[in-house]
Protein backbone atom coordinates (compact mmCIF):
# COMPACT_ATOMS: atom_id res chain seq x y z
CA UNK A 1 0.00 0.00 0.00
CA UNK A 2 1.31 3.42 -0.83
CA UNK A 3 1.87 5.85 1.99
CA UNK A 4 4.55 7.80 3.79
CA UNK A 5 6.62 4.67 4.41
CA UNK A 6 5.97 3.13 1.01
CA UNK A 7 6.85 5.68 -1.65
CA UNK A 8 5.33 5.05 -5.04
CA UNK A 9 7.68 4.42 -7.87
CA UNK A 10 6.24 5.56 -11.13
CA UNK A 11 7.38 7.71 -13.98
CA UNK A 12 5.10 10.10 -15.81
CA UNK A 13 6.47 10.86 -19.25
CA UNK A 14 6.90 14.51 -20.21
CA UNK A 15 4.86 13.85 -23.35
CA UNK A 16 1.86 12.76 -21.26
CA UNK A 17 2.15 15.86 -19.06
CA UNK A 18 2.25 18.04 -22.18
CA UNK A 19 -0.76 16.32 -23.71
CA UNK A 20 -2.88 16.60 -20.55
CA UNK A 21 -2.03 20.26 -20.02
CA UNK A 22 -2.55 21.11 -23.69
CA UNK A 23 -5.96 19.45 -23.66
CA UNK A 24 -7.11 21.40 -20.59
CA UNK A 25 -5.87 24.63 -22.19
CA UNK A 26 -7.43 23.94 -25.60
CA UNK A 27 -10.74 23.03 -23.91
CA UNK A 28 -10.57 26.16 -21.73
CA UNK A 29 -11.16 23.87 -18.77
CA UNK A 30 -9.91 25.43 -15.54
CA UNK A 31 -11.20 22.60 -13.36
CA UNK A 32 -9.08 19.97 -15.12
CA UNK A 33 -6.15 22.35 -15.36
CA UNK A 34 -6.07 22.99 -11.61
CA UNK A 35 -6.66 19.32 -10.90
CA UNK A 36 -3.47 18.45 -12.79
CA UNK A 37 -1.46 20.39 -10.18
CA UNK A 38 -3.24 19.17 -7.03
CA UNK A 39 -1.36 16.94 -4.54
CA UNK A 40 -3.22 13.84 -5.79
CA UNK A 41 -2.86 14.72 -9.47
CA UNK A 42 -2.13 11.67 -11.63
CA UNK A 43 0.69 13.71 -13.20
CA UNK A 44 2.62 13.72 -9.93
CA UNK A 45 5.08 10.92 -9.53
CA UNK A 46 4.38 10.67 -5.81
CA UNK A 47 0.64 10.36 -6.26
CA UNK A 48 -1.22 7.06 -6.02
CA UNK A 49 -3.34 8.12 -8.99
CA UNK A 50 -2.40 6.72 -12.37
CA UNK A 51 -2.83 8.78 -15.53
CA UNK A 52 -2.99 5.57 -17.62
CA UNK A 53 -6.03 4.43 -15.69
CA UNK A 54 -9.27 4.43 -17.68
CA UNK A 55 -10.88 6.84 -15.20
CA UNK A 56 -8.44 9.54 -16.27
CA UNK A 57 -8.81 9.01 -20.01
CA UNK A 58 -10.88 12.23 -20.10
CA UNK A 59 -7.73 14.19 -19.24
CA UNK A 60 -5.98 13.14 -22.45
CA UNK A 61 -6.90 14.24 -25.97
CA UNK A 62 -8.51 11.97 -28.55
CA UNK A 63 -6.83 11.60 -31.95
CA UNK A 64 -9.39 13.97 -33.42
CA UNK A 65 -8.78 16.58 -30.73
CA UNK A 66 -5.06 16.40 -31.35
CA UNK A 67 -5.68 17.68 -34.88
CA UNK A 68 -7.44 20.88 -33.78
CA UNK A 69 -5.63 24.18 -34.19
CA UNK A 70 -6.36 25.20 -30.60
CA UNK A 71 -4.80 21.99 -29.31
CA UNK A 72 -1.74 22.30 -31.53
CA UNK A 73 -1.09 25.83 -30.41
CA UNK A 74 -1.58 24.84 -26.73
CA UNK A 75 0.82 21.93 -27.17
CA UNK A 76 3.40 24.26 -28.66
CA UNK A 77 3.05 26.52 -25.64
CA UNK A 78 3.37 23.78 -23.01
CA UNK A 79 6.41 22.37 -24.81
CA UNK A 80 8.35 25.59 -24.26
CA UNK A 81 11.50 24.83 -22.23
CA UNK A 82 10.86 27.42 -19.51
CA UNK A 83 7.26 26.29 -19.05
CA UNK A 84 8.23 22.61 -18.92
CA UNK A 85 10.83 23.44 -16.31
CA UNK A 86 8.32 25.37 -14.19
CA UNK A 87 5.66 22.67 -14.51
CA UNK A 88 8.13 19.95 -13.47
CA UNK A 89 9.21 22.02 -10.48
CA UNK A 90 5.63 22.55 -9.34
CA UNK A 91 4.71 18.90 -9.85
CA UNK A 92 7.57 17.89 -7.58
CA UNK A 93 6.89 20.58 -4.99
CA UNK A 94 5.24 19.78 -1.67
CA UNK A 95 2.43 22.22 -1.08
CA UNK A 96 0.20 24.29 -3.37
CA UNK A 97 1.53 24.71 -6.89
CA UNK A 98 2.13 28.08 -8.50
CA UNK A 99 0.27 27.91 -11.80
CA UNK A 100 2.11 29.11 -14.91
CA UNK A 101 0.42 32.34 -16.00
CA UNK A 102 1.17 31.91 -19.72
CA UNK A 103 -0.80 28.68 -19.75
CA UNK A 104 -3.59 30.18 -17.69
CA UNK A 105 -3.91 33.12 -20.06
CA UNK A 106 -4.16 30.84 -23.11
CA UNK A 107 -6.72 28.74 -21.24
CA UNK A 108 -8.79 31.82 -20.40
CA UNK A 109 -8.83 32.99 -24.02
CA UNK A 110 -9.93 29.55 -25.23
CA UNK A 111 -12.58 29.41 -22.53
CA UNK A 112 -14.07 32.70 -23.76
CA UNK A 113 -13.98 31.39 -27.32
CA UNK A 114 -15.83 28.21 -26.25
CA UNK A 115 -18.22 30.41 -24.22
CA UNK A 116 -17.17 28.64 -21.01
CA UNK A 117 -17.45 31.91 -19.18
CA UNK A 118 -17.18 30.70 -15.60
CA UNK A 119 -13.90 29.04 -16.50
CA UNK A 120 -12.67 32.15 -18.28
CA UNK A 121 -13.58 34.52 -15.49
CA UNK A 122 -11.90 32.32 -12.88
CA UNK A 123 -8.71 32.22 -14.93
CA UNK A 124 -8.76 35.99 -15.56
CA UNK A 125 -9.47 36.59 -11.89
CA UNK A 126 -6.45 34.49 -10.91
CA UNK A 127 -4.38 36.54 -13.33
CA UNK A 128 -5.95 39.71 -11.84
CA UNK A 129 -6.98 41.04 -15.23
CA UNK A 130 -10.66 40.07 -15.26
CA UNK A 131 -12.08 43.61 -14.95
CA UNK A 132 -9.70 44.94 -17.57
CA UNK A 133 -10.64 42.10 -19.93
CA UNK A 134 -14.31 42.89 -19.37
CA UNK A 135 -13.60 46.50 -20.32
CA UNK A 136 -11.77 45.37 -23.46
CA UNK A 137 -14.76 43.33 -24.59
CA UNK A 138 -17.12 46.24 -23.88
CA UNK A 139 -14.83 48.63 -25.78
CA UNK A 140 -14.70 46.23 -28.72
CA UNK A 141 -18.48 45.98 -28.60
CA UNK A 142 -18.70 49.77 -28.83
CA UNK A 143 -16.40 49.83 -31.85
CA UNK A 144 -18.48 47.17 -33.59
CA UNK A 145 -21.66 49.10 -32.80
CA UNK A 146 -20.14 52.19 -34.37
CA UNK A 147 -19.53 50.12 -37.52
CA UNK A 148 -23.11 48.83 -37.29
CA UNK A 149 -21.90 45.22 -36.86
CA UNK A 150 -24.71 44.37 -34.48
CA UNK A 151 -24.02 40.65 -34.32
CA UNK A 152 -20.37 41.03 -33.30
CA UNK A 153 -21.22 43.90 -30.97
CA UNK A 154 -23.78 41.76 -29.18
CA UNK A 155 -21.28 38.91 -28.93
CA UNK A 156 -18.72 41.27 -27.41
CA UNK A 157 -21.27 42.63 -24.93
CA UNK A 158 -22.41 39.15 -23.97
CA UNK A 159 -18.83 38.04 -23.36
CA UNK A 160 -18.01 41.12 -21.32
CA UNK A 161 -21.11 40.70 -19.19
CA UNK A 162 -20.52 36.98 -18.71
CA UNK A 163 -17.07 37.63 -17.26
CA UNK A 164 -18.70 39.21 -14.21
CA UNK A 165 -17.82 37.98 -10.72
CA UNK A 166 -20.19 37.57 -7.82
CA UNK A 167 -18.44 38.88 -4.72
CA UNK A 168 -21.43 38.20 -2.51
CA UNK A 169 -21.32 34.45 -3.20
CA UNK A 170 -20.93 32.34 -0.10
CA UNK A 171 -18.39 31.37 1.19
CA UNK A 172 -16.01 32.63 -1.51
CA UNK A 173 -16.53 34.88 -4.55
CA UNK A 174 -17.49 32.95 -7.66
CA UNK A 175 -18.09 33.74 -11.32
CA UNK A 176 -21.54 35.26 -11.74
CA UNK A 177 -23.92 33.08 -13.72
CA UNK A 178 -27.26 33.86 -15.33
CA UNK A 179 -30.20 32.71 -13.21
CA UNK A 180 -33.01 33.24 -15.67
CA UNK A 181 -35.22 30.67 -13.92
CA UNK A 182 -35.15 32.88 -10.80
CA UNK A 183 -35.14 36.22 -12.61
CA UNK A 184 -38.22 35.24 -14.61
CA UNK A 185 -40.12 34.64 -11.37
CA UNK A 186 -39.15 38.09 -10.11
CA UNK A 187 -40.24 39.56 -13.44
CA UNK A 188 -43.67 37.94 -13.07
CA UNK A 189 -43.98 38.14 -9.28
CA UNK A 190 -47.00 40.40 -9.54
CA UNK A 191 -50.19 39.34 -11.33
CA UNK A 192 -50.97 41.96 -13.97
CA UNK A 193 -54.61 42.98 -13.89
CA UNK A 194 -54.36 45.06 -17.06
CA UNK A 195 -52.90 43.83 -20.30
CA UNK A 196 -51.11 47.11 -20.76
CA UNK A 197 -49.01 46.27 -17.71
CA UNK A 198 -47.75 42.96 -19.11
CA UNK A 199 -44.07 43.12 -20.00
CA UNK A 200 -44.68 42.37 -23.67
CA UNK A 201 -47.23 45.17 -23.86
CA UNK A 202 -45.07 47.85 -22.26
CA UNK A 203 -44.17 50.92 -24.35
CA UNK A 204 -41.06 50.21 -26.44
CA UNK A 205 -38.61 52.10 -24.25
CA UNK A 206 -39.77 50.38 -21.05
CA UNK A 207 -39.82 47.03 -22.79
CA UNK A 208 -36.21 47.49 -23.95
CA UNK A 209 -35.11 48.43 -20.46
CA UNK A 210 -36.85 45.41 -18.95
CA UNK A 211 -35.35 43.17 -21.64
CA UNK A 212 -31.76 44.33 -21.20
CA UNK A 213 -31.99 44.27 -17.42
CA UNK A 214 -33.29 40.72 -17.54
CA UNK A 215 -30.86 39.35 -20.10
CA UNK A 216 -27.64 40.95 -18.86
CA UNK A 217 -26.04 39.86 -15.61
CA UNK A 218 -25.94 43.33 -14.08
CA UNK A 219 -28.04 46.49 -14.49
CA UNK A 220 -24.75 48.37 -15.15
CA UNK A 221 -24.20 46.25 -18.24
CA UNK A 222 -27.75 46.91 -19.41
CA UNK A 223 -27.26 50.61 -18.67
CA UNK A 224 -24.48 50.78 -21.24
CA UNK A 225 -26.95 50.03 -24.01
CA UNK A 226 -30.15 51.64 -22.72
CA UNK A 227 -28.57 55.08 -23.05
CA UNK A 228 -28.24 54.62 -26.81
CA UNK A 229 -30.85 55.65 -29.39
CA UNK A 230 -33.78 53.31 -29.98
CA UNK A 231 -32.56 52.60 -33.54
CA UNK A 232 -29.59 50.84 -31.97
CA UNK A 233 -31.37 49.29 -29.01
CA UNK A 234 -34.05 47.52 -31.08
CA UNK A 235 -31.77 45.46 -33.38
CA UNK A 236 -29.42 44.95 -30.46
CA UNK A 237 -32.13 43.35 -28.32
CA UNK A 238 -33.34 41.21 -31.23
CA UNK A 239 -29.82 39.91 -31.78
CA UNK A 240 -29.22 39.49 -28.05
CA UNK A 241 -32.36 37.35 -27.80
CA UNK A 242 -31.28 35.21 -30.74
CA UNK A 243 -27.76 34.73 -29.37
CA UNK A 244 -28.99 34.03 -25.83
CA UNK A 245 -31.48 31.47 -27.12
CA UNK A 246 -30.21 29.80 -30.29
CA UNK A 247 -33.39 27.67 -30.32
CA UNK A 248 -35.69 30.71 -30.33
CA UNK A 249 -37.61 29.49 -33.41
CA UNK A 250 -38.77 26.49 -31.41
CA UNK A 251 -40.47 28.83 -28.94
CA UNK A 252 -42.06 30.78 -31.81
CA UNK A 253 -43.53 27.54 -33.19
CA UNK A 254 -44.94 26.70 -29.77
CA UNK A 255 -46.59 30.11 -29.51
CA UNK A 256 -48.23 29.48 -32.89
CA UNK A 257 -49.48 26.12 -31.62
CA UNK A 258 -51.27 27.61 -28.61
CA UNK A 259 -53.14 30.31 -30.51
CA UNK A 260 -56.32 28.21 -31.11
CA UNK A 261 -56.46 27.37 -27.40
CA UNK A 262 -55.98 31.03 -26.48
CA UNK A 263 -58.79 31.92 -28.84
CA UNK A 264 -61.14 29.42 -27.12
CA UNK A 265 -60.09 30.62 -23.68
CA UNK A 266 -60.73 34.27 -24.48
CA UNK A 267 -64.13 33.45 -25.98
CA UNK A 268 -65.11 31.51 -22.89
CA UNK A 269 -63.87 34.24 -20.55
CA UNK A 270 -65.73 36.86 -22.54
CA UNK A 271 -68.92 34.83 -22.43
CA UNK A 272 -68.61 34.57 -18.67
CA UNK A 273 -68.00 38.29 -18.30
CA UNK A 274 -71.12 38.97 -20.40
CA UNK A 275 -73.17 36.56 -18.29
CA UNK A 276 -72.04 38.30 -15.11
CA UNK A 277 -73.01 41.64 -16.64
CA UNK A 278 -76.44 40.22 -17.59
CA UNK A 279 -76.93 38.88 -14.10
CA UNK A 280 -76.95 35.23 -15.21
CA UNK A 281 -73.78 34.33 -13.29
CA UNK A 282 -72.54 35.28 -9.85
CA UNK A 283 -69.23 37.10 -9.95
CA UNK A 284 -67.60 34.80 -7.42
CA UNK A 285 -68.67 31.76 -9.43
CA UNK A 286 -67.10 33.02 -12.64
CA UNK A 287 -64.93 29.91 -13.09
CA UNK A 288 -67.57 27.30 -12.41
CA UNK A 289 -67.50 24.57 -15.03
CA UNK A 290 -64.49 26.06 -16.80
CA UNK A 291 -62.44 23.28 -18.40
CA UNK A 292 -59.13 24.10 -16.70
CA UNK A 293 -57.49 20.87 -17.93
CA UNK A 294 -57.97 22.04 -21.50
CA UNK A 295 -56.36 25.41 -20.90
CA UNK A 296 -53.51 24.01 -18.85
CA UNK A 297 -52.39 22.66 -22.19
CA UNK A 298 -51.32 26.23 -23.08
CA UNK A 299 -48.55 26.11 -20.47
CA UNK A 300 -47.68 22.55 -21.47
CA UNK A 301 -47.49 23.38 -25.15
CA UNK A 302 -45.37 26.47 -24.50
CA UNK A 303 -42.90 24.36 -22.56
CA UNK A 304 -43.19 21.40 -24.89
CA UNK A 305 -43.98 18.90 -22.15
CA UNK A 306 -46.26 18.20 -19.18
CA UNK A 307 -45.06 18.75 -15.64
CA UNK A 308 -46.24 16.93 -12.58
CA UNK A 309 -46.68 20.19 -10.68
CA UNK A 310 -49.12 22.30 -12.62
CA UNK A 311 -48.29 25.64 -11.00
CA UNK A 312 -47.69 28.56 -13.31
CA UNK A 313 -44.33 29.22 -11.65
CA UNK A 314 -43.07 25.69 -12.28
CA UNK A 315 -43.79 26.11 -15.98
CA UNK A 316 -42.31 29.59 -16.02
CA UNK A 317 -39.09 28.47 -14.32
CA UNK A 318 -38.54 25.63 -16.73
CA UNK A 319 -39.47 27.70 -19.75
CA UNK A 320 -37.07 30.47 -18.70
CA UNK A 321 -34.35 27.88 -18.23
CA UNK A 322 -34.84 26.55 -21.75
CA UNK A 323 -35.81 29.74 -23.60
CA UNK A 324 -34.61 32.57 -21.36
CA UNK A 325 -36.01 35.48 -23.46
CA UNK A 326 -39.48 33.90 -23.60
CA UNK A 327 -40.18 35.38 -20.14
CA UNK A 328 -40.43 38.79 -21.82
CA UNK A 329 -43.30 37.69 -24.04
CA UNK A 330 -45.58 35.82 -21.66
CA UNK A 331 -47.83 36.69 -18.76
CA UNK A 332 -49.83 34.99 -16.02
CA UNK A 333 -53.48 34.28 -16.73
CA UNK A 334 -56.11 33.09 -14.24
CA UNK A 335 -58.26 30.23 -15.47
CA UNK A 336 -59.87 29.57 -12.13
CA UNK A 337 -59.95 31.06 -8.67
CA UNK A 338 -57.00 28.91 -7.72
CA UNK A 339 -55.50 28.11 -11.07
CA UNK A 340 -53.18 30.16 -13.23
CA UNK A 341 -51.35 29.40 -16.42
CA UNK A 342 -48.66 31.15 -18.43
CA UNK A 343 -49.79 32.51 -21.73
CA UNK A 344 -48.14 34.50 -24.54
CA UNK A 345 -48.86 38.22 -24.37
CA UNK A 346 -47.15 40.98 -26.32
CA UNK A 347 -47.83 43.95 -28.50
CA UNK A 348 -47.66 42.92 -32.14
CA UNK A 349 -46.80 46.52 -33.11
CA UNK A 350 -43.57 46.25 -31.14
CA UNK A 351 -40.82 46.04 -33.82
CA UNK A 352 -38.96 43.49 -31.71
CA UNK A 353 -41.94 41.15 -31.72
CA UNK A 354 -42.12 41.30 -35.51
CA UNK A 355 -38.39 40.87 -36.03
CA UNK A 356 -38.48 37.80 -33.80
CA UNK A 357 -41.23 36.28 -36.04
CA UNK A 358 -43.72 36.04 -33.20
CA UNK A 359 -47.32 35.61 -34.47
CA UNK A 360 -50.29 37.92 -34.00
CA UNK A 361 -52.16 36.91 -30.84
CA UNK A 362 -55.95 36.75 -30.39
CA UNK A 363 -57.45 39.64 -28.43
CA UNK A 364 -60.22 39.64 -25.87
CA UNK A 365 -62.79 42.32 -26.50
CA UNK B 1 0.78 51.39 0.44
CA UNK B 2 -2.83 52.49 0.42
CA UNK B 3 -4.21 51.69 3.87
CA UNK B 4 -7.77 52.81 3.11
CA UNK B 5 -8.72 49.31 2.02
CA UNK B 6 -8.40 48.26 5.66
CA UNK B 7 -11.60 49.97 6.70
CA UNK B 8 -10.69 53.06 8.71
CA UNK B 9 -13.61 53.89 11.01
CA UNK B 10 -11.96 57.09 12.17
CA UNK B 11 -12.11 58.52 8.68
CA UNK B 12 -15.62 57.07 8.18
CA UNK B 13 -16.68 59.38 11.04
CA UNK B 14 -14.36 62.19 9.95
CA UNK B 15 -12.15 61.87 13.05
CA UNK B 16 -8.58 61.05 14.02
CA UNK B 17 -7.21 58.46 16.43
CA UNK B 18 -6.96 60.98 19.29
CA UNK B 19 -10.67 61.81 19.26
CA UNK B 20 -12.82 61.61 22.39
CA UNK B 21 -15.99 59.54 22.82
CA UNK B 22 -18.01 62.75 22.76
CA UNK B 23 -16.66 63.61 19.31
CA UNK B 24 -17.52 60.11 18.09
CA UNK B 25 -21.12 60.48 19.23
CA UNK B 26 -21.44 64.04 17.88
CA UNK B 27 -20.08 63.21 14.43
CA UNK B 28 -22.02 59.95 14.21
CA UNK B 29 -25.34 61.63 14.96
CA UNK B 30 -24.70 64.45 12.53
CA UNK B 31 -23.55 62.21 9.71
CA UNK B 32 -26.41 59.74 10.21
CA UNK B 33 -28.93 62.58 10.20
CA UNK B 34 -27.46 63.94 6.95
CA UNK B 35 -27.51 60.48 5.40
CA UNK B 36 -31.15 59.88 6.34
CA UNK B 37 -32.08 63.27 4.89
CA UNK B 38 -30.25 62.40 1.67
CA UNK B 39 -32.02 59.04 1.44
CA UNK B 40 -35.41 60.68 1.87
CA UNK B 41 -34.71 63.34 -0.71
CA UNK B 42 -33.52 61.06 -3.52
CA UNK B 43 -34.98 58.37 -5.70
CA UNK B 44 -33.89 55.01 -4.28
CA UNK B 45 -32.80 52.64 -7.05
CA UNK B 46 -31.61 49.10 -6.15
CA UNK B 47 -27.99 50.22 -6.60
CA UNK B 48 -28.42 53.27 -4.41
CA UNK B 49 -30.27 51.21 -1.85
CA UNK B 50 -27.20 48.97 -1.44
CA UNK B 51 -24.96 52.02 -1.26
CA UNK B 52 -27.10 53.73 1.38
CA UNK B 53 -27.36 50.56 3.39
CA UNK B 54 -23.60 50.16 3.33
CA UNK B 55 -23.02 53.79 4.36
CA UNK B 56 -25.51 53.44 7.21
CA UNK B 57 -23.94 50.16 8.34
CA UNK B 58 -20.45 51.72 8.29
CA UNK B 59 -21.57 54.70 10.37
CA UNK B 60 -23.27 52.42 12.90
CA UNK B 61 -20.20 50.19 13.11
CA UNK B 62 -17.83 53.15 13.40
CA UNK B 63 -19.84 54.55 16.30
CA UNK B 64 -20.24 51.16 17.99
CA UNK B 65 -16.53 50.32 17.78
CA UNK B 66 -15.00 53.71 18.55
CA UNK B 67 -17.21 54.75 21.44
CA UNK B 68 -16.06 51.79 23.54
CA UNK B 69 -12.40 51.89 24.66
CA UNK B 70 -11.94 48.13 24.65
CA UNK B 71 -13.44 47.65 21.21
CA UNK B 72 -11.62 50.72 19.88
CA UNK B 73 -8.21 49.51 21.11
CA UNK B 74 -8.75 45.99 19.81
CA UNK B 75 -9.71 47.43 16.43
CA UNK B 76 -6.66 49.74 16.27
CA UNK B 77 -4.34 46.87 17.21
CA UNK B 78 -5.85 44.47 14.72
CA UNK B 79 -5.67 47.03 11.93
CA UNK B 80 -2.06 47.90 12.70
CA UNK B 81 -1.14 44.23 12.76
CA UNK B 82 -2.66 43.48 9.38
CA UNK B 83 -0.95 46.51 7.81
CA UNK B 84 2.37 45.54 9.33
CA UNK B 85 2.05 41.93 8.18
CA UNK B 86 1.32 43.00 4.63
CA UNK B 87 4.49 45.07 4.67
CA UNK B 88 6.54 42.25 6.17
CA UNK B 89 5.28 39.71 3.70
CA UNK B 90 5.88 41.94 0.68
CA UNK B 91 9.39 42.80 1.83
CA UNK B 92 10.33 39.17 2.50
CA UNK B 93 8.80 38.11 -0.79
CA UNK B 94 10.73 40.74 -2.71
CA UNK B 95 14.00 39.49 -1.25
CA UNK B 96 13.33 35.81 -1.91
CA UNK B 97 9.91 34.50 -2.91
CA UNK B 98 10.97 30.91 -2.26
CA UNK B 99 12.04 31.50 1.35
CA UNK B 100 10.00 29.72 4.07
CA UNK B 101 9.57 33.09 5.79
CA UNK B 102 7.84 34.54 2.77
CA UNK B 103 5.37 31.67 2.77
CA UNK B 104 4.90 31.90 6.53
CA UNK B 105 4.21 35.64 6.42
CA UNK B 106 1.82 35.18 3.51
CA UNK B 107 -0.23 32.56 5.36
CA UNK B 108 -0.27 34.56 8.57
CA UNK B 109 -1.19 37.75 6.75
CA UNK B 110 -3.99 36.03 4.87
CA UNK B 111 -5.42 34.58 8.08
CA UNK B 112 -5.26 37.89 9.98
CA UNK B 113 -6.67 39.79 7.01
CA UNK B 114 -9.64 37.46 6.67
CA UNK B 115 -10.28 37.69 10.41
CA UNK B 116 -10.03 41.48 10.27
CA UNK B 117 -12.46 41.83 7.39
CA UNK B 118 -14.91 39.32 8.84
CA UNK B 119 -14.88 40.96 12.24
CA UNK B 120 -14.88 44.63 11.27
CA UNK B 121 -16.76 44.45 8.00
CA UNK B 122 -19.38 41.93 8.93
CA UNK B 123 -19.74 40.67 12.49
CA UNK B 124 -19.44 43.96 14.38
CA UNK B 125 -21.36 45.80 11.71
CA UNK B 126 -24.33 43.49 12.16
CA UNK B 127 -23.88 43.61 15.94
CA UNK B 128 -23.96 47.41 15.88
CA UNK B 129 -27.32 47.24 14.11
CA UNK B 130 -28.74 45.67 17.27
CA UNK B 131 -27.24 48.28 19.57
CA UNK B 132 -29.91 50.39 21.27
CA UNK B 133 -28.34 53.76 20.48
CA UNK B 134 -27.63 52.82 16.86
CA UNK B 135 -31.18 51.54 16.40
CA UNK B 136 -32.60 54.78 17.82
CA UNK B 137 -30.46 56.99 15.60
CA UNK B 138 -30.55 55.04 12.36
CA UNK B 139 -33.90 53.18 12.64
CA UNK B 140 -32.02 50.05 11.71
CA UNK B 141 -34.26 46.96 11.93
CA UNK B 142 -34.38 43.27 11.03
CA UNK B 143 -35.18 44.07 7.36
CA UNK B 144 -32.02 46.14 7.13
CA UNK B 145 -30.04 43.35 8.73
CA UNK B 146 -31.35 40.72 6.36
CA UNK B 147 -30.52 42.77 3.31
CA UNK B 148 -27.24 44.01 4.76
CA UNK B 149 -25.81 40.50 5.13
CA UNK B 150 -25.52 40.16 1.35
CA UNK B 151 -24.32 43.73 0.83
CA UNK B 152 -21.66 43.38 3.52
CA UNK B 153 -20.42 40.06 2.19
CA UNK B 154 -20.14 41.60 -1.26
CA UNK B 155 -18.25 44.61 0.12
CA UNK B 156 -15.94 42.50 2.29
CA UNK B 157 -15.03 40.12 -0.51
CA UNK B 158 -14.54 42.98 -2.94
CA UNK B 159 -12.18 44.64 -0.48
CA UNK B 160 -10.33 41.35 -0.10
CA UNK B 161 -10.03 41.09 -3.85
CA UNK B 162 -8.81 44.70 -4.13
CA UNK B 163 -6.14 44.08 -1.50
CA UNK B 164 -5.20 40.81 -3.14
CA UNK B 165 -4.64 42.57 -6.47
CA UNK B 166 -1.79 44.68 -5.16
CA UNK B 167 0.02 41.79 -3.45
CA UNK B 168 2.77 39.70 -5.03
CA UNK B 169 1.57 36.85 -7.24
CA UNK B 170 1.87 33.56 -5.36
CA UNK B 171 -0.82 31.22 -6.69
CA UNK B 172 0.15 31.97 -10.30
CA UNK B 173 3.41 33.23 -11.76
CA UNK B 174 3.38 36.96 -12.44
CA UNK B 175 1.87 37.42 -15.89
CA UNK B 176 3.44 39.77 -18.38
CA UNK B 177 0.47 41.35 -20.07
CA UNK B 178 0.85 43.16 -23.35
CA UNK B 179 -2.39 45.10 -23.60
CA UNK B 180 -2.19 45.81 -27.31
CA UNK B 181 -1.78 42.07 -27.85
CA UNK B 182 -4.78 41.51 -25.58
CA UNK B 183 -6.83 43.85 -27.76
CA UNK B 184 -5.88 41.83 -30.81
CA UNK B 185 -6.82 38.60 -29.02
CA UNK B 186 -10.25 40.00 -28.17
CA UNK B 187 -10.76 40.94 -31.82
CA UNK B 188 -9.66 37.46 -32.91
CA UNK B 189 -11.99 35.73 -30.47
CA UNK B 190 -14.89 37.80 -31.78
CA UNK B 191 -13.91 37.14 -35.40
CA UNK B 192 -13.45 33.41 -34.83
CA UNK B 193 -16.95 33.29 -33.40
CA UNK B 194 -18.32 34.74 -36.61
CA UNK B 195 -16.64 32.21 -38.88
Amino acid sequence: MAGKNHPIEKKVEQEVIDLALAKAIADGDIVNFRFLFLPYSPLREDSTEDIDSIKYSYLLPTEEEEQSLLFKSALELVSRADIREHVQKELHKKGPAQLPSDLLLALADNAVYHEKFTSASQAFELLRIRRRMQDLFFEEGEKELAKNNISTAVRAYRMASALEYDYSAFPEPLPAVPRYHDQALILHAEYKIRWAECIGNLPLESFLKAGFNYLFLLPEHAGRITVKPLEIQVPFLVELIRQTDPKWEQFVLRVKEVIPLMHDLYQELKMRVDRIADGHLWEDEWDEGLNTEKYLEISEKLLGRKLEQKNWWTYLKELAYEHAPSALFITRQMIGKEQEIIIPRYNFDNPIVQQLSLPLLPEIS
Amino acid sequence: MNEDVYIDYFSVLGLDEECKTGDVRKNYKKMMKDLILEIHSSEVTPDRLDQYLLSMAKLNAGFYILRDDERRNAYIEHRKKVIQLEKQWCETWEKDPTSPDADRFRREYDRILRDFLTKYMEELVLESGRDKECVETSNWDSHHERHASRVLRHYRQKLYSQIHERLPYYDVTQPIINWSEREQTVKQILRRGKE
